[in-house]
């Protein structure tokens, strides 16, 4: 009779769930199609780059945040899918994301940090062996601060922290009690303005990632093997 | 971290990227006319006096940074560039926070070009193997275990006048040591070249505890990595598994490239031993080395290999009497490394983000024995986003 350390317990098993945090206001309108097809391709591509290094993820779940501004129309201010599972459910993800439509926003700042905040309280795997939470922002634009008076707009998600200090306790840092993300899997990747909130962001909270567009030039230098990267080779 | 922008004194010469890099952003730099690679962490981040959060918040993060500087300038301590045989590791020169981040530096080595390791002569396999193995010696004759080795985290040199490639160790970052290994959850390592009691140990099998995992976690990298140098593939297993660690842990024999000498074949097999304490010690893993016909490739008729696999498992190394025969072979027959997949798309290469030189070789023992493949080891290309 073999001992308990005797054992195989199967493949080691990785999970890998991301959110897309979209800016869909009229700005982005030149990129938003880069965007868009790229996030399509997004999954075969991903496999590709983890078959060549002779790796795989044993589930991919992707969830997607298209944003506007609270300030400029609620009602469409946030547009969201739950986790979709790739490749099984990647009719729901090309549907979803085809139908977002660069539009409106008023003037900069936009609702960047609220989309952020809804991506950080996700509801990311917990099982499996090892996981990578990886949230994506793109974006061309400076963001509202959390608390103002968009706030109190009754579409205005309840779930979201009052302060950029309480928003940055979600996300946690290493033995952080309060965080919702898992210390040693989250990612934050910035396609973002050298501006406010996201420098601030880039500087104070780990795990981030912040490539710099500029603003209003849209996201012209977005490039999805930064992302790639930043998943395939942690595990 | 920008391009242009002076950190401590290093103007930095390129954009930063992540290539090749899952937890940091890394840049060339320059400081009084040398030339550096420098390295940003993305974690910890130093709370400044006027950052938010509670107080509580910053005592907590600040706790956080002290502790993983002490870790860094612990191994700093341990590893100096002045060491003897400290050349044959690239060792970081500097360490220090700006602003919030904590940066490493380290000179910055330019690699040779080497389309296929395993073309090289044996003599030139060996010299190339001999010193990979000597830099693995230099920790752990301190009781130090590299943690994550690969080939990623191998640059390979051939200075101009000299005959040979030699290898030096990059990216001691996530070395620890010996039996006293970061937790479960925080531990890094490779995913294929990881051994069988670090993968269980990630897995969270509370039978493989923290003091199991020792130095022989890098010799079983370290000989997945030898078959790959002399064969171009790594070790062949079942598809049900998705690395060699996992075969071996469901104690599948890995299938040896049939062409390697039997000495070779039984260091291998021992070096990838499923139990730690089976693996042999680094010296003798250089100790082997010393003769450069044991890296020969043997042209064998196939109706002799599997007799000859059988043959070497009842011969182990004469020398070598510290690790025991590693038992009958399973030969692959067919001669030739079996792809696992294709992939679908080819990807550009990517440099490895601790030196900033390419990766000296795929993960995948697919792309290991694509003929076809472009070079694994070239100069780096740290300026490809200007």
């Amino acid at each position: 009779m073999s001992s308990a350390a005797d054992q195989y317990r199967g493949n080691l098993q990785y999970a890998v769930d991301i959110v897309l945090c979209i800016d869909a206001t009229g700005s982005m309108k030149p990129v938003l199609g880069s965007v868009k097809s790229s996030a399509m391709t997004f999954q075969p591509r991903l496999e590709a780059v983890m078959q060549e290094k002779g790796k795989s993820i044993s589930q991919l779940r992707i969830k997607t945040i298209a944003f506007r501004d609270f300030g400029h129309q609620e009602d469409d201010a946030i547009e969201s899918t739950d986790f979709l599972r790739l490749p099984e459910q990647t009719e729901t993800f090309r549907t979803f994301l085809h139908g977002i439509d660069a539009t409106g926003g008023g003037d900069v700042p936009e609702s960047g940090l609220e989309a952020l905040s809804l991506a950080v309280s996700s509801p990311w795997e917990k099982g499996l062996d090892r996981r990578r939470h990886v949230i994506v922002m793109f974006t061309d634009a400076p963001a509202h601060p959390l608390g103002g008076p968009h706030s109190s707009l009754q579409s205005y998600p309840a779930s979201i922290p009052p302060s950029s200090d309480d928003l940055l306790e979600q996300w946690g840092y290493p033995r952080s009690q309060e965080a919702l993300m898992e210390q040693s899997a989250k990612r934050l990747v910035l396609f973002a303005p050298d501006q406010e909130p996201w420098t601030g962001i880039q500087e104070d909270w780990d795990m981030v990632l912040h490539f710099p567009s500029k603003a209003g030039d849209g996201l012209q230098e977005f490039e999805m093997d930064q992302i790639i990267d930043t998943i395939a080779n942690s595990l | 971290m920008k391009h242009n922008e002076v950190v401590n004194g290093y103007r930095i010469v390129n954009s930063p990227t992540n290539a090749g890099g899952g937890k940091c952003m890394w840049a060339f730099a320059e400081k009084s006319g040398k030339p550096y690679f420098i390295k940003q962490f993305l974690s910890p981040k130093r709370p400044k006096p006027d950052a938010g959060g509670s107080e509580r918040s910053k005592q907590v993060r600040l706790e956080a940074c002290r502790e993983f500087e002490q870790r860094h300038r612990g191994i700093m301590k341990l590893l100096k560039p002045d060491m003897p045989g400290g050349g044959h590791l690239v060792l970081a020169t500097d360490f220090f926070a700006h602003g919030s981040t904590y940066y490493k530096v380290t000179a910055r080595i330019d690699t040779s070009t080497l389309e296929k390791p395993q073309l090289l002569e044996s003599r030139q396999k060996c010299i190339l193997l001999k010193t990979l193995a000597v830099s693995l010696q230099l920790l752990h004759e301190i009781d130090v275990v590299h943690g994550d080795l690969k080939p990623a985290n191998v640059l390979v040199q051939k200075r101009t006048g000299n005959a040979f490639h030699i290898a030096k160790l990059i990216d001691f970052d996530d070395s620890y040591l010996t039996g006293k290994p970061p937790d479960r959850e925080e531990i890094a390592g490779d995913s294929l070249y990881g051994a069988p009691e670090w993968r269980r140990y990630v897995q969270d099998d509370g039978s493989v505890k923290a003091e199991q995992l020792t130095t022989a976690v890098d010799i079983f990298a370290l000989g997945l990595m030898t078959h790959y140098y002399l064969t171009g593939a790594l070790p062949q297993h079942s598809e049900r598994f998705d690395s060699p660690a996992d075969a071996v842990s469901a104690k599948e024999k890995l299938e040896l490239d049939p062409r390697l000498t039997d000495r070779m074949r039984n260091l291998v097999l021992a070096m990838t031993s499923r139990a730690p304490a089976s693996r042999p010690r680094i010296a003798t893993v250089i100790s082997t080395l010393k003769d450069s016909k044991v890296c020969d490739l043997v042209q064998r008729p196939p109706a002799t290999s599997a007799a000859s696999a059988t043959e070497a498992s009842s011969n182990p190394l004469k020398e070598d009497r510290d690790f025991p025969s590693p038992g009958r072979l399973r030969t692959n027959i067919k001669g030739t490394p079996r792809p696992r997949r294709e992939p679908s798309s080819p990807r550009p290469e990517t440099p490895s983000a601790a030196t900033g030189a390419e990766p000296t070789a795929p993960g995948g023992s697919s792309k290991a024995s694509d003929a076809s493949r472009k070079s694994r080891v070239r100069i780096n290309l740290g300026d490809r986003r200007k």
